[in-house]
């Protein structure tokens, strides 16, 4: 895969947006994954990114969390470019497939992110989350050796355990039994409730109850951008 | 809302990574390890001296110094630079570090800085490489103290420090094109200008380039008085000032390459750890992105013949290869007729490089069987049986390496190859190719769970294929060397020799239709 330079222009000092993009187009050789896509997403906004499998969200969550190259195009998180320092201390990924190390307890797992990230309360946050998210009698072990449904609530936690201006959830109910969604339907609203930006890719109709966003996409193109709406969640599914 | 601190971030990762080396210090069996090491280098220092001091190879003449003097340089720079632009090439696709997925997914996703947090690593390979290399080159300096003039300890020390540079070059290089991101072509570009430098040099005689440099680094102990080690020096000094450049520049690497390469990588170690040379292939292919062509070099029309599609399909594979695929195979023939010829001059333990580099290529050409292997479900549902396809597919790919013997054979004309030689070459060309296709068609058809419980043997499983090739290729040049040397037909004791290997060929595709037949017994 060939790698583009991003252009190094910053969007207004006075734009509050906490994402900007511009023309962001991302191709896997003949594939076209993303197609030059505009988008601006203001603080305590929470985006429902839909669309049927291959769409582009995740090749836009991945570029956005500074994963992926773009092709062309511009992107932004809080003023800097995606991927740089400043934008990485800004943006939380939970990725659709959960990533551990094999030889740290899930309790270690979040220390050890805390830390990377300069969270000063982390012990009293993993608390929280562990208990919010069923966890406390799994704090001590590994997460490599966890259910699948368990793996992505220890994901979910390492994602929200260091602060972050801008949440990139991948497919996050997947594996989820009802009452963990609901939790985590809780912990996505609360985070936009504090003035985060929150943009959450799935399938689930669900997340129109608290969105106050949805995007839709189809071929890398978006068809839709416009207030939550069930049907087009479950059309784009 | 955000708390970005890269100091206590560089800490947090100083100290995790310190907690996990400690607690992997406490899994190992010292003793156990120490004892393996301890018989490691005794029994390697001693099968080193075993067979330096059984092969006895004549000190070179006077005439062949000269021509030492005047190509040597050269021709060990020309070491360097594929060293380098090897490097170079995979550096473009993400190389050489590889991390740990999670490494990728929350360290170089945290604001903590990439090159801080990559650096220990990078040094970390760069030291295992230094090492890796410096042992290499003490083996080489091992030979060429026994057939050259020169001081024993100078060759052994001259020999190290060259090998530990060649390979921190080639990592150095690697660094340099993944953290500085240049794009593939003009990696490409740099390549052929850097081995085209080395070639200049070679034929024109001269020390310009500084692989040509190190290249003279390494033969200095053959008759350096009144030399200046100025060159060999400034070799040394490009070396190290690439290994900082590309350390420095860590912090480019791309996530992406980075995130792929720790999936393929770990599959990888899961493949060697089994003894799944098949997979090993596969998985080394990705990690080099070598695709086969969308287009083929060269279209062929359908067999009307259904007694052919098994001989077309093999060359349908062969025509969708990439072009570094090509130059690979064709480099590897040079390569094994360069040595055959240093091997008959004297250098004996370089039969094991041509018939290490015919193993290779094989392993490039025994492509189609792998495929028809890989996909077992259509291979039992085809209406014939499994051991007579496998056998029927033999024959492109054998057909496809005494190309590569013939390359052999140019190489070794040009090189300057005795009359006696070029008959031996010429008798054993098509055996050879038999015999290294057929064993590397067993090494990639075997299962590599097959003795899960009896370990030496599948080590036997994999050991004996090479085996059988470097005795089927080594023995008769070996023999016919031995037979010129003393006044006997060289081509008469070739000809013998390969009424030995043809039975053995016969028995290696033998074994691998019964094998296959009884490990996809369906349609058989």
């Amino acid at each position: 895969m060939t790698r583009t330079k991003r252009k190094r222009t910053r969007p207004a000092a006075s734009d509050p947006a906490v994402l900007v993009a511009h023309g962001l187009r991302r191709e896997y050789d003949d594939l076209i994954a993303l197609a030059s896509l505009d988008l601006r997403v203001p603080p305590g906004e929470l985006i429902a990114l839909v669309g049927p499998n291959g769409a582009g969200k995740t090749t836009l969550l991945g570029i956005a969390a500074g994963l992926l190259d773009p092709s062309h195009g511009t992107i932004h998180i809080c003023g800097d470019p995606a991927g740089s320092l400043p934008a990485r201390a800004h943006t939380s990924y939970i990725p659709d497939t959960p990533v551990f190390y094999q030889d740290l307890s899930l309790g270690e797992h979040l220390e050890y992110i805390a830390r990377l990230h300069g969270a000063p309360d982390w012990p009293d946050r993993a608390s929280q989350l562990l208990e919010q998210l069923g966890l406390e009698q799994w704090r001590d072990k590994l997460p490599t050796q966890f259910s699948r449904g368990m793996r992505q609530k220890a994901s979910i936690a390492l994602g929200f355990i260091r602060p972050f201006s801008l949440l990139l959830a991948d497919e996050p109910f997947d594996g989820l039994d009802p009452p963990s969604r609901g939790v985590l339907v809780e912990m996505l609203r609360t985070a936009a409730g504090s003035g985060a930006a929150v943009i959450v890719s799935t399938h689930r109709t669900e997340i129109a109850d608290i969105s106050s966003r949805c995007i839709a996409l189809h071929d890398g193109e978006m068809v839709y951008d416009g207030p939550p709406d069930r049907s087009v969640i479950a059309g784009a599914a | 809302m955000v708390a970005a601190d890269q100091a206590s971030g560089l800490e947090a990762l100083r100290d995790l990574r310190a907690a996990r080396r400690r607690r992997y210090a406490e899994q190992v069996d010292w003793i156990e390890t120490l004892y393996r090491m301890y018989l490691g280098v005794i029994l390697g220092g001693w099968g080193l001296a075993l067979i330096s001091g059984a092969l006895a190879d004549v000190r070179v003449d006077r005439h062949t110094v000269e021509q030492i003097h005047r190509y040597g340089p050269a021709t060990l720079g020309l070491v360097v630079a594929a060293a380098v632009a090897g490097g170079l090439r995979s550096g473009a696709r993400g190389g050489p570090l590889v991390l740990e997925a999670a490494d990728v997914q929350h360290v170089l996703l945290s604001p903590v800085d990439r090159g801080a947090a990559l650096r220990g690593l990078a040094v970390r390979r760069l030291r295992t490489a230094a090492f890796v290399g410096t042992v290499v080159g003490l083996i080489v300096g091992n030979f060429a103290f026994r057939r050259l003039p020169g001081p024993t300890a100078e060759w052994l020390l001259f020999g190290g420090v060259f090998g530990a540079t060649v390979a921190v070059s080639g990592l150095a290089s690697a660094m340099i094109a993944s953290g500085r991101g240049i794009h593939r072509v003009a990696v490409s570009v740099v390549c052929v200008l850097i081995v085209g430098w080395s070639l200049a040099d070679l034929f024109g005689h001269r020390v310009t380039s500084p692989a040509s440099m190190l290249g003279e680094l390494a033969l200095w102990p053959l008759d350096h008085a009144g030399d200046s080690f100025v060159l060999p020096a400034a070799g040394l000094v490009v070396a190290a000032l690439a290994a900082g450049f590309g350390i420095s520049g860590l912090a480019g690497t791309s996530l992406e390459a980075a995130l792929r390469r720790a999936g393929l990588a770990a599959q990888l170690r899961f493949a060697v750890t089994t003894q799944d040379l098949r997979a090993v292939i596969l998985l080394r292919r990705q990690l080099a992105s070598e695709t086969p062509r969308s287009r083929p070099w060269l279209r062929l029309a359908p067999a009307e013949d259904p007694q052919r599609a098994i001989w077309r399909r093999g060359w349908r594979s062969f025509l969708r290869w990439p072009l570094v695929r090509v130059a690979r195979v064709c480099a590897l023939g040079a390569v094994a007729g360069l040595a055959l010829v240093a091997a008959w001059q004297g250098t004996t333990p370089l039969l094991l490089v041509a018939s290490l580099a015919l193993m290779v290529a094989a392993f490039d050409a025994v492509e189609p069987i792998g495929q028809e292997v890989d996909h077992p479900t259509r291979l039992v549902l085809l209406p014939v049986g499994s051991g007579e396809l496998i056998r029927r597919s033999l024959v492109a790919p054998v057909v496809l390496m005494a190309g590569v013997s013939l390359i052999a054979l140019v190489a070794a004309i040009a090189a300057g190859a005795p009359g006696p030689l070029i008959g031996v070459l010429v008798v054993t060309a098509v055996p050879t190719a038999v015999l290294s296709l057929c064993c590397a068609a067993v090494s990639v058809t075997n299962d590599p769970y097959a003795y899960a419980l009896a370990p030496q043997i599948g080590y036997l499983q994999t050991g004996l294929p090479v085996a059988l090739v470097i005795i089927g290729v080594g023995g008769p040049v070996l023999a016919a060397r031995q037979a010129a040397l003393h006044g006997t037909s060289a081509l008469g004791v070739a000809v013998a020799c390969e009424f030995v290997v043809l039975p053995i060929c016969l028995g290696v595709i033998a074994w691998l239709r019964y094998r296959t037949a009884k490990r996809f017994p369906v349609g058989s």
